[in-house]
């Protein structure tokens, strides 16, 4: 009796690890190999060579949460990995699992002599100066972490995101039958977050100035926030109940949530504009509906300044990187030409100071 | 002290302690080494090494001063939040609210500790700790006043308040008690002054200490005092406890206040030893890893220290296995989990090592559920 | 057969006024609101079903398992496994009904699992239940890849002529399947517990199992069974997640809430038509909290401040209305007697 109990919980266990084909850990395998053991062969550098200077490493720490979260901890991974195969640097990462480990993370880094260290999310700007302040031949990138002070050794990567979400709003007014559009939000409590909402609202209104934008921050902490995927598509499809015809999806999983189940309703004619990245690439289950997506380039952003530490003219204090429209992709035929024509004209205002985004942080 | 030190299972074989020790600890120790197996397969089944992986694991943990200390750092709010659920659970009394308790004590002693400024440390620091334990202290007597006088059942009302206590400490942090210092956009509360942090002593930061005198307290006041009678009871029979005299309702609301005292000091010293100011996401996931302590350490106060140690090597270790590795760290999750079961499946551990069961009081957590 | 008459039943006879006043006075409001604004109020109400859905079915997943005397405090990893492993059904079929089967059948893995700790190992069922929540957390978090697509998911399906009539008809009657399969359930779950002689041997199991024992009654069997289903409601609530809700996976994305399920399943004092006003009053509140935000400019002059409040405060609208409905209304509950005991035969 007993003897086929234990045999069952082996069974249990086994099953459900056969039932998952053996994947890899945690999706991306981490590029550098592990050091024990390992000879270096003279022509390739590994991480123990990270003390010379003619080996560039770079590491990144992530912000609580994954490397492969298909918002800002991958696009600055893939910044690096950029590095990688353009600069022959050395890459690894660390995924923050407890915010309070943000300072052990960047050290794993910078005790191994690590040249360039990214860390991702305002939440680390604290632990990014404190460590820059104890290692100062190390550069370190803080995307999204604005410098009130001008530290030497930091470069704070920050984006206008009022200008991409007011590029979006003045998208999603111009593509509206209903005069209804709809935003589907993280939490207030993330400063990005509010400036894309301001901006999609204000932008909306640049364009008709009658037009209803109805907005909804996600209620719960900052732990689910950007990690509820149902609650987001419970909120599009609430949105797209009452006549709201462009969704706005912006917060994380949480936005793609939304923009899942705005794709599942693309046949009631509604669209859905994606957030950070190109989300054509990153969520092709909302092709359906998307139109594009108001993106911060963190990718090329974070690449340049690993390519300026190496050249050796690292800018320090913040380094503002780009922002925009997506590409429209299968929808290029379908938005209006005079639209397309209103949103350059936009975007150069932008640019060039004219027209204002009306968001004061 | 030293039978302090003791599981109770064993107070009653006082002849051989060293043997019963001994005796109590195999299938604990077993039970991590099975999972730690188990954990290997899956770790080699994803394509990794589990020797790099858990080597780094341990050189994270334990393999420098510096290791030490992160480990010491993770176990330290387990062991209070450990503490506050067994402490319930002996009331009969299954307090999941631990974590927003532990928020609320972790906010208000950061706001002691950054609106008081000029207070000398032995005067700061206790005022600080004492109004986080306390208010975690209110938090609980919600769940525990609302039992009292209307039956609301303390699982469902300990679940809400976590949820209105994320949203409460949220705003908190980013409303009123924001830190407007220039520059600060992110949503936290200024630091508390240096006079509130917790120092070390003698190498060991004050908030370990304070965390192993409090499980002594714990211990005295369930196995030593009337009050702590009276708690066992209750948990183990509440209408027995009700023809002997004893105010089921007092002891209800006693228990959680207790109980969300010892998570709001948790808090605090979390707030005062480690952050230094309170931040929304730094205080996530601890309530309910307090769950898991305390059946760990089948609520028996003094085991809640090496289970809070042991869960604390492996947090520690985690990022660093990763890094070496590129084995994910959920992977530890899982390592617990298989703990937690073979400790309390300890039939199969026992058959596997062909022991006898051990005599002693059997643990039933359950006893309370929806009295 | 004697025991029968001291078992749980929900008593028709003292059920009347304060909840037809409460559900009286929800009709009338639902009423004007409707007058005013009907398609946000039936946007708000469907969205109140839909964000209930989950909730209902992890609770009855609960009674199932309570009700047979087993604590199932696992709903939440029950869900959070069967919802990975329903959407890599979904991946590697590209079925979404194999997928839906694939979650219900991982979900009675589960269950079973749940069952041995806790009845044949003896295993404290509050330990069994904790050992399933974090155990789903690693799995799935461990095995979880990210870029894995799907095609689709479940979508609605109107019924004919019944979706038609005003509120009634968008709000019960054009939902997808899952949803369909969640209201179906919670009547035939009471039909089961309440008016069949397995529902009969699951509640004297859960009550007094020494007595069903003594008139043949197979105690554990019983259990086992019920626990399995039990297990297999909480799958199809995690094939709503993966399937029918979002289309995708996410690392933890239950969040929370087979925990509220839990609740749930007390607040309806282990009764699937209980728990189904439990969720539908939290459904609501949540409906009502984003609508809230939503109207956030239009709100009439003497409601204005309600716009201005910070969202964390409108966001904590389900959990306080859900404490003080519970604290004000519905009280004590007494759980089945014999529940967290393990059965043993004298």
């Amino acid at each position: 009796m007993k003897r086929s109990v234990s045999l069952i919980i082996l069974l249990l266990v086994s099953a459900l690890i056969a039932a998952c084909g053996g994947p890899q850990a945690g999706g991306v395998t981490p590029t550098a190999a592990p050091p024990t053991g390992a000879t270096p062969a003279p022509a390739k550098p590994t991480e123990a060579d990270c003390p010379k200077p003619e080996v560039l490493c770079v590491g990144l720490v992530t912000d609580v949460g994954e490397i492969d979260d298909k918002s800002f901890n991958q696009s600055a991974w893939e910044g690096v990995k950029r590095a990688e195969a353009e600069l022959g640097a050395i890459v690894n990462y660390v995924e923050t699992k407890d915010a309070k480990d943000y300072d052990a993370n960047i050290a794993l880094f910078t005790e191994k002599g690590y040249d360039v260290i990214v860390t991702v999310g305002f939440a680390l700007g604290e632990a990014t100066a404190k460590a820059a302040a104890e290692n100062p031949n190390v550069k370190f990138i803080g995307v999204d972490q604005f410098q009130a002070t001008t530290i030497p050794n930091v470069a704070g990567l920050i984006f206008a995101e009022d200008k991409a979400g007011f590029l979006a709003g003045v998208l999603a007014a111009g593509m509206s039958k209903s005069n209804k559009i709809a935003a589907v939000l993280g939490t207030n409590l993330v400063p990005p977050v509010v400036a894309f909402k301001e901006g999609y609202e204000n932008g909306a209104k640049y364009l008709k100035p009658d037009i209803q934008v109805i907005a909804t921050y996600h209620p719960g902490g900052l732990d689910t926030a950007f990690t509820d995927p149902k609650w987001g598509a419970d909120q599009a499809k609430l949105a797209i109940d009452q006549g709201a015809d462009v969704i706005f999806g912006a917060g994380g999983k949480t936005g793609n949530g939304a923009l899942i189940e705005t794709a599942a309703n693309a046949d009631k004619g509604v669209y859905c504009i994606g957030v950070d990245t190109d989300q054509w690439e990153t969520v092709p289950e909302a092709r359906p509906c998307l139109i594009s997506s108001a993106m911060k380039l963190i990718t090329p952003g974070v690449f340049d300044l690993i390519k300026k530490a190496q050249e050796g003219n690292f800018p320090s204090g913040n380094y503002v990187g780009e922002v925009g429209l997506a590409p429209f992709h299968d929808f290029d035929a379908k938005i209006p030409a005079e639209l397309k024509a209103k949103i350059a004209e936009v975007d150069k205002g932008l640019r060039d100071g004219t027209i204002s985004t009306g968001y004061k942080p | 002290m030293e039978r302090a030190e003791l599981p109770s299972p064993l107070q009653a074989s006082r002849l051989a302690p060293v043997r019963s020790l001994l005796r109590a600890m195999i299938v604990p120790i077993m039970s991590v080494i099975v999972a730690l197996a188990i954990g290997a397969v899956i770790i080699s089944l994803s394509g990794a090494n589990p020797l790099v992986a858990y080597s780094a694991l341990f050189e994270g943990g334990l393999g420098s001063g510096r290791a030490i200390g992160r480990t010491l750092e993770k176990a330290t709010p387990l062991i209070f939040g450990g503490l506050a659920v067994s402490l319930a659970f002996k009331c009969g009394l299954f307090n999941i609210g631990a974590q927003g308790q532990l928020l609320l004590g972790a906010i208000f002693a950061a706001f002691i500790g950054f609106s008081l400024q000029g207070l000398p440390a032995v005067v700061h620091i206790p005022l600080a700790l004492l109004v986080g334990a306390i208010m975690g202290a209110l938090w609980a007597a919600i769940a525990g006043t609302l039992k009292a006088l209307t039956g609301a059942h303390e699982v469902i009302t300990t679940i809400m308040l976590n949820f209105v206590a994320f949203n409460l400490t949220d705003w908190l942090s980013d409303g009123p008690w924001k830190d407007r210092s220039p520059g600060n956009i992110v949503a936290r509360t200024p630091a508390v002054a240096p006079e509130a942090r917790l120092p070390d002593i003698a190498g060991v930061p004050l908030g370990m200490i304070l965390a192993v005198l409090a499980a002594i307290a714990v211990w005295w006041l369930i196995w030593r005092t009337t009050i702590g009678f009276e708690l066992r009871t209750v948990g183990q029979n509440a209408s027995a406890a009700r023809y002997a005299g004893i105010s089921v309702r007092r002891m209800t609301v006693l228990a959680m206040v207790a109980s969300g005292f010892l998570a709001g000091l948790g808090g605090a010293v979390e707030t005062l030893g480690v952050v230094g100011r309170f931040q929304p996401g730094f205080n996530v996931g601890l309530g309910f890893q307090a769950i898991t302590i305390a059946l760990l350490a089948r609520t028996n106060p003094i085991a809640v220290i090496p289970a809070s140690l042991l869960i604390g090597v492996m947090q520690a270790g985690a990022s660093r296995m990763q890094f070496n590795s590129g084995v994910a760290s959920e992977i530890i999750d899982v390592i617990q989990a298989i703990i937690l079961f073979f400790v309390a499946a300890d039939s199969i551990i026992r058959w596997i090592l062909r022991l006898r069961a051990e005599e002693g009081e059997r643990v039933t957590l359950s006893s309370g559920w929806g009295s | 057969m004697q025991i029968t008459d001291t078992l749980a039943r929900p008593s028709v006879a003292r059920l009347p006024w304060v909840t037809i006043g409460v559900w009286g006075g929800l009709a009338i409001l639902v009423l004007v609101a409707y007058a005013r604004a009907p398609q946000a109020t039936t946007a708000v109400l469907t969205s109140t079903i839909r964000q209930s859905t989950p909730i209902i079915l992890g609770a009855l997943a609960g009674i199932m398992c309570e009700r047979s005397g087993v604590i199932n405090i696992g709903i939440e990893g029950m869900m959070l496994i069967a919802a990975f492993l329903g959407f890599m059904f979904n991946v590697w079929t590209g079925d979404l009904l194999l997928a839906t089967m694939g979650a219900l059948l991982v979900g009675a893995a589960v269950g079973a699992f749940h069952a041995l700790m806790s009845i044949t190992l003896k295993v404290d069922q509050i330990i069994a239940g904790t050992v399933i929540n974090i155990l789903a957390v690693g799995l799935t978090g461990y095995f979880y890849q990210q870029g894995l697509t799907t095609r689709g998911k479940l979508t609605p399906v109107s019924i004919p002529v019944l979706a038609d009539i005003p509120i009634i008809g968008p709000v019960f009657f054009s939902n997808p399947p899952i949803t369909y399969a969640s209201l179906v359930l919670i009547v035939v779950i009471h039909v089961l517990l309440f008016r069949t002689v397995w529902g009969l041997r699951t509640r004297a199991v859960g009550e007094h199992p020494a007595a069903a024992d003594t008139v043949g009654i197979a105690v554990n069997r019983v259990r086992y069974i019920n626990v399995i289903i039990g297990g297999m409601l909480a799958g199809l609530a995690g094939g709503f997640l993966t399937l029918e809700s979002v289309g995708s996976f996410e690392r933890n994305m239950t969040n929370g809430r087979g925990f509220v399920s839990l609740a749930v399943m007390i607040f309806g004092k282990w009764t699937p038509f209980g728990a189904w006003g439990g969720s539908l009053l939290f459904g609501f509140a949540n409906a009502l909290q984003s609508q809230i935000q939503f109207l956030k400019n239009q709100l009439p002059p003497w409601l204005a401040w309600i716009g201005d409040l910070p969202p964390q405060f409108i966001g904590m609208l389900p959990y306080v209305l859900t404490i003080a409905v519970l604290a004000g209304f519905v009280g004590r509950a007494r759980p089945p007697a014999a529940i967290g005991k393990v059965y043993e035969k004298e």
